[in-house]
């Protein structure tokens, strides 16, 4: 064999093994999906989604985890959206690059990478009882904004870069000040980037469990909450729960709370693509 | 009463009259984009810039506290190597620096749009498709609607770095037009590596060696008879 054959025959080897990695991923997810669909997707109707939790597992709903999640999510994004962006315009557009800047830089990107019942126990400590919000939606839309503040910052940091320099002269240069750059040239071409990452840091905030549980959402809620002060149980936990008890009617419950639970995140996936998508067109380089 | 000057800046002294073209040429690399940027502050951005000398426009030192860089670079316009028009429309690229001024008044804007772009030679091209995407423009006419954008504010000087360097010869010849047309109105600074633009368009020419200004005089003695041994090597073809 020469080493032109010698090399093709790599080149295929790691095609089939590429292949293989590939198909692994997906059929792992695609087993868990089956499951869970054969699984949950009998018990689903209106009832389910309308009752409250409860000692039968015939009756029992995720009304007030539902309700919850959206609250939280609604919450987390009003707190860490603006707080985010803006953070992220000032690293990149403003703010110096020297020496600090660059330890600055390197601490937020491991403020991703810490465990998230840390922060559980950062808003325990801030939130629940310095500032005596208790277990309320706000603490723990507060805490996970904490959460995902890092993975926003950094997203928009991307965004902005991806903006060719050429286009921040020539605004510049047009006698624009530094904000007039960013609102009216950085932040429309870089929408579509910036939309991806607040996107994907609520879907991390949405599957969060252990901050939650630590700041005090509840396992057993029987209300609606109606206003930010109001104590609260997410989807998550109400999983959690359910996957805990010995009835084998839970585990059904779990299994459709499941499936709810990925059917808001794929909506809130696709009404990213749809704006990323949407954006693009109107800019392209 | 001298238009630009500049004292002080490395080892060069000069000035630039009102209503000339002056070309810099030189070597890639000897620092003539980067001198040309030190009149809109365009350096500013970068952290380590720092600057010695004195700069200044109709008197007025630029480089003064007291100066609002957006005010000068209303009145000392830009255009670039590259074409870089805004992902926008036509339309909105010719406005844009009338808008961040926050006039909004559509006649006025309409008419600015109508005479920029006859200024900059493109009317005729592009009249019927305004609200098309600047993007969708050729380069070279991407190039005349940058030139545009900047004579919408009517700045009295126009600094051009290598302007046509991206375009092809039948596109480089109608911005060398431009540029001779555009003389009666502006004061024009030009960057170019290409000594023949330079010899065709300028009026005065200053050579660029190793960071330095080399030499500084009228482009017929530049091109003929420099008094530097450098600039004759450099012009003749012998090196860069």
């Amino acid at each position: 064999m020469n080493s032109s054959q010698k090399n093709r025959l790599k080149d295929n080897a790691f095609k089939y093994f590429g292949i293989g990695c590939t198909l692994f991923g997906l059929l792992m997810l695609a087993i868990f999906l089956g499951n869970i669909l054969i699984e949950g997707i009998g018990r689903i109707d209106w009832g389910f989604i309308t009752s409250f939790p409860s000692r039968n597992p015939g009756k029992a709903g995720i009304l007030p985890a539902l309700i919850g999640t959206l609250w939280i999510m609604g919450l987390t994004a009003i707190i860490a959206i603006p707080l985010g962006i803006s953070a992220g315009i000032y690293l990149e557009e403003y703010g110096k690059k020297n020496r600090l800047a660059n330890i600055l830089e390197i601490n937020i990107s491991n403020l991703a990478g810490v465990p998230s019942i840390i922060y559980g126990l950062l808003g325990l400590e801030i939130f629940g009882r310095i500032m005596g919000m208790g277990g309320s939606l706000l603490a723990g839309a507060s805490t996970l904004s904490l959460l995902i503040l890092p993975i926003i910052i950094v997203s928009t940091r991307e965004a902005l870069k991806a903006v060719p320099t050429s286009i921040k002269e020539a605004s510049f240069a047009m006698g624009a000040s530094k904000w007039q750059t960013v609102w009216y040239q950085l932040l429309p071409a870089s929408f579509g980037g910036i939309v991806t990452g607040v996107i994907l840091a609520l879907s991390r905030a949405i599957g969060e469990t252990a901050p939650l549980i630590v700041i005090g959402a509840l396992a057993y809620v029987p209300f609606v909450p109606s206003s930010p002060a109001d104590e609260f149980s997410v989807l998550p936990i109400q999983i959690f729960n359910w996957i805990g008890r010995p009835q084998k009617g839970f585990a059904i419950n779990a299994a459709s709370a499941i499936i709810i639970l990925l059917l808001v995140t794929f909506i809130l996936n696709g009404f990213a693509m749809f704006l990323r998508n949407r954006w693009q067109r109107k800019v392209k380089w | 009463m001298n238009k630009l000057e500049a004292k002080n800046v490395n080892v060069f002294y000069g000035a630039i009259k009102p209503n000339t073209v002056t070309a810099f040429i030189g070597p890639s690399g000897c620092g003539k984009s980067t001198f040309l940027r030190l009149f809109n502050r365009m350096n500013d951005y970068i952290d380590v810039f720092r600057m010695n000398g004195i700069i200044s426009i109709d008197g007025k030192d630029i480089y003064d506290k007291n100066i609002r860089v957006e005010e000068l670079r209303k009145q000392i316009g830009m255009v670039f190597q590259k074409p870089n028009p805004f992902p926008k429309s036509i339309y909105e690229n010719v406005v844009y620096g009338l808008r961040i001024q926050g006039i909004k008044d559509k006649k006025i804007l309409d008419e600015t749009v109508e005479t920029a772009l006859q200024q900059a030679a493109l009317w005729e091209e592009v009249k019927d498709k305004l609200k098309d995407s600047a993007l969708a423009l050729s380069g070279g006419q991407q190039q005349r609607l940058c030139i545009a954008r900047t004579l919408a504010v009517q700045p009295t000087v126009i600094l051009m770095d290598e302007p046509a360097s991206a375009l092809d010869p039948i596109s480089t010849a109608k911005i060398e037009d431009l540029i001779y047309k555009l003389k009666s109105k502006y004061t024009i600074v030009i960057v170019t590596h290409n000594m023949q633009q330079a010899g065709r368009i300028s009026d005065k020419t200053a050579f660029f060696y190793m960071g330095e200004m080399v030499e500084f005089d009228d482009t017929k003695i530049i091109f003929t008879n420099p008094k530097q041994e450098r600039t004759l090597n450099y012009v003749t073809g012998r090196f860069g």
